[in-house]
């Protein structure tokens, strides 16, 4: 009787636990059902009351739409392009430089480091005009060269890799040397893969940060055959006329390809967080 | 160690000061202070050079213009521009033209940190709205080519005269060239009218307005006018303009205490006070509240009949317009909200193309009923409205000759004086919007806060 009362509280607690959790769900699924309902419909049904919650028939228009506008599949490209480019270029030298900080003893070792915090702390707008004329004169406005390499040593993501790195015991490392990799096999085979949980999360903050990233791929990629796709939604917006079909077909596109790379390096990132949490 | 402690925290204050240069202001345009001595320099060296390369030429030879020049601009206004390339090169068959479509904001951003940066990046030609026109003026004296040294002024008489003055620099030179003008007036919902009985021509006066706005409240649920009322002082500002006042007076001393100012927020709070004021969120908002009728009347610019007719296609015939109403009777109904203008840059390789583009497509009928008809952007050269399509009734307005009407509006506008500081201005109106219509604070006393706010931070007198 006892035994048969707490069961039926066990299936309680979770049916309550699986509500919750429902709505969680749906609250944090809602905004994407809109966007995509905006996507499916035309301009003005957005603002009717009240709200249509069907998808239209107007996707193929829309989508036709903003490739006219803005030319979205090569927007798209220009977008992966970078982005890929950029993450896997930061992420080995940043995971590099975080290496070097943490486990290599050299002259100044300290003071750079110091520097690379104080990095962290100026405001990007400080550097947006000196940065952009320094792009001007290497002439690499509207290339792709001007929005991958100025950012690559993104000192945040040093930080990160040095806080993990010094995790990695020196002994391990000795014993490599020991055994005769050089320091190159030795950072490639023994210490990177014992990094890929922060790997992973590195690598998702920095393609977080290189696709939504706005006022610098604005101002030094002028032509419209370069824009990504914050910079061409934009350009969408404009003062009293603003198609929201466009728009909302726009941001659907713009998020799928944060939530495949998530969900593709996920795993990582997951086994990372309980990776830690048992030692033996 | 010693000494890479005092380079680090020379370093630090270095960058913090910085951080406090760039991060004080919300105002882009300001940003260009920082570098504002190479700036100078840069952009003379290439208005010099621009001047020389024109000596001789005023007016524009067009046989000898040739090479390729760039247009910034958003949204239907680039559209507008691009239309009339097909016409430009008639004229200048040796032009190519590309205009860009870029968000209106983005145009800013790039612009200001392209100027700020000495001149790279930028295009031969740029869109500005007239309130941002002094800002950059003043941040970037050398920016933009002087337009009176090309000949312009001869076109001074072709536009509407509150226009024209925003246009010049403090030498009374041309650097801008007008296009588009915002004459403001009532759209309203032609059945929610026919269900409150009330009938629009009777509205001359904001009493008058109100008493209409409570009928139609009892009768129909709509309210009367949306205000975004935290953000946006629109209202506020096209009942100062109707007075011949705004924000600061022809000398730029702060004029937000004047009594017209205070008449008119006193308007608006008892519109508040009487439950006809939606409080909107946003242009969203106001959208919205529009295409549901939540509301009865929205006064804006005459751009705002592109937005109905865009986001409400299937409301066609139900819109008509109606004037400002006045503050007492036969008084001015006429006011501007919005705006935008040319300018060609000083960076430009090539100058005069960009001078000719500017000149054609500001002063040409053509093009610029091609704007009105296609767009809806209202042209701000008066020869224009001789054109037939003022004349005709428009069909998704309750068949009313709005253009005509837009038009007689453009011709009685009081001129604003912007200055650099508008953005500033609007801010801390819009706060005493806010303080009055939400907090109840006493109109006048929330106009003496914002102009004293406004006096600390711009430096201006207060009349």
């Amino acid at each position: 009787m006892n035994k048969q009362q707490s069961k039926g509280t066990v299936i309680l607690k979770k049916i309550g636990l699986y509500a919750l959790l429902l709505v969680g769900v749906l609250l944090s699924m809602f905004p994407f059902y809109w966007m995509f309902i905006g996507a499916t419909n035309p301009s003005g049904e957005i603002f009717s009351i009240p709200p249509n919650l069907t998808p239209g028939d107007h996707f193929m228009e829309n989508l036709q739409n903003l490739n006219e506008s803005v030319g979205i599949w090569r927007v798209i490209f220009n977008s992966v392009f970078i982005t890929l480019t950029f993450t896997i270029l930061s992420v080995m030298i940043c995971s590099a430089a975080g290496y070097a900080f943490a486990k290599y003893k050299f002259k100044g070792r300290d003071p750079i480091f110091f520097m690379l915090l104080l990095a962290i702390m100026i405001p990007y707008h400080v550097t947006l005009i000196p940065l952009f004329q320094l792009m001007a004169s290497l002439d690499w406005l509207n290339t792709y060269y001007a929005v991958i390499l100025p950012n690559l040593a993104y000192p945040f993501a040093i930080f990160l890799m040095r806080q993990n790195m010094r995790s990695i015991p020196d002994s391990l490392l000795e014993a490599s040397r020991v055994d005769g990799a050089g320091e190159f096999r030795i950072f490639f085979t023994v210490v990177l893969p014992t990094m890929r949980p922060a790997i992973a999360a590195v690598a998702i903050f920095l393609f977080m940060f290189q696709w939504n990233n706005f006022l610098w791929p604005l101002v030094v990629l002028g032509d419209s055959d370069m824009h990504t796709l914050p910079v061409a939604l934009s350009s969408l917006v404009g003062m009293s006329r603003i198609d929201y079909g466009q728009i909302m077909m726009g941001t659907t596109l713009s998020t799928l390809p944060i939530m495949i790379f998530f969900l593709i390096l996920q795993k990582q990132f997951i086994s990372g967080i309980l990776g830690g949490s048992v030692k033996e | 160690m010693k000494a890479w402690k005092t380079m680090v925290a020379g370093a630090m204050s270095v960058s913090v000061l910085a951080a406090c240069g760039g991060g004080d202001d919300g105002n882009e345009a300001a940003s260009g202070n920082n570098n504002g001595g190479n700036t100078n320099e840069t952009a003379e060296n290439n208005s010099g050079n621009s001047n020389e390369g024109n000596s001789g030429n005023n007016g524009g030879g067009e046989g000898d213009v040739s090479g390729d020049i760039t247009i910034w601009g958003w949204n239907v206004a680039a559209a507008s521009m691009e239309l009339a390339v097909e016409g430009f090169q008639e004229q200048y068959p040796d032009v190519n033209v590309t205009v860009e479509d870029i968000g209106r904001e983005d145009v800013y951003d790039r612009l200001t940190v392209g100027l700020a940066a000495g001149g790279s990046g930028l295009p031969d030609v740029t869109l500005v709205e007239t309130d941002r026109l002094d800002n950059y003026a003043a941040e970037f004296p050398d920016g933009f080519v002087n337009l009176s040294e090309h000949g312009f002024d001869e076109h001074e008489d072709k536009f509407v005269d509150s226009k024209v003055e925003a246009m010049k620099n403090d030498d009374g030179d041309f650097i801008y060239a007008p296009w588009d003008i915002g004459p403001a007036a009532v759209f309203y919902h032609v059945p929610t009218f026919e269900e409150a009985g009330v009938d629009p021509e009777s509205i001359e006066t904001w009493d008058d307005y109100m008493d209409a706005g409570e009928e139609i409240l009892s009768a129909t649920d709509s309210q009367m006018v949306p205000v975004d009322i935290a953000a946006d002082d629109a209202l506020f500002r096209m009942m100062l303009n109707q007075q011949g006042a705004y924000y600061f007076d022809e000398e730029g001393n702060i004029d937000l205490t004047s009594d017209e100012a205070v008449q008119a927020m006193s308007a608006i709070q008892e519109m508040e006070d009487r439950g006809l004021v939606q409080n909107t969120d946003g242009w969203d908002g106001t959208v919205t509240a529009t295409v549901n009728q939540t509301v009865a009347t929205v006064p804006f610019g005459v751009w705002y009949s592109g937005t109905i007719m865009d986001q409400a296609p299937d409301q066609s015939g139900d819109w008509g317009v109606f004037k400002l109403p006045a503050f007492e009777e036969g008084g001015n109904r006429n006011a501007n909200l919005g705006g935008s203008d040319l300018a060609a840059l000083s960076s430009s390789d090539n100058p005069e193309a960009a001078v000719a583009f500017v000149e054609y497509f500001t002063t040409d009928e053509e093009a610029q009923v091609a704007a009105l008809d296609e767009y809806g952007i209202f042209p701000s050269l008066t020869e224009a409205y001789e054109n037939e399509f003022f004349a005709e009734e428009d069909e998704f307005f309750n068949n009313q000759p709005i253009w005509e009407m837009f038009a007689e509006i453009s011709e009685g506008i009081p001129a604003a004086n912007y200055t650099s500081d508008y953005a500033r201005a609007f801010r801390y109106s819009s706060d005493a919007q806010a303080d009055a219509l939400l907090q109840d604070t006493d109109v006048a006393e929330a106009l003496q806060t914002a102009a004293e706010q406004l006096a600390n931070e711009t430096g201006r007198e207060i009349n």
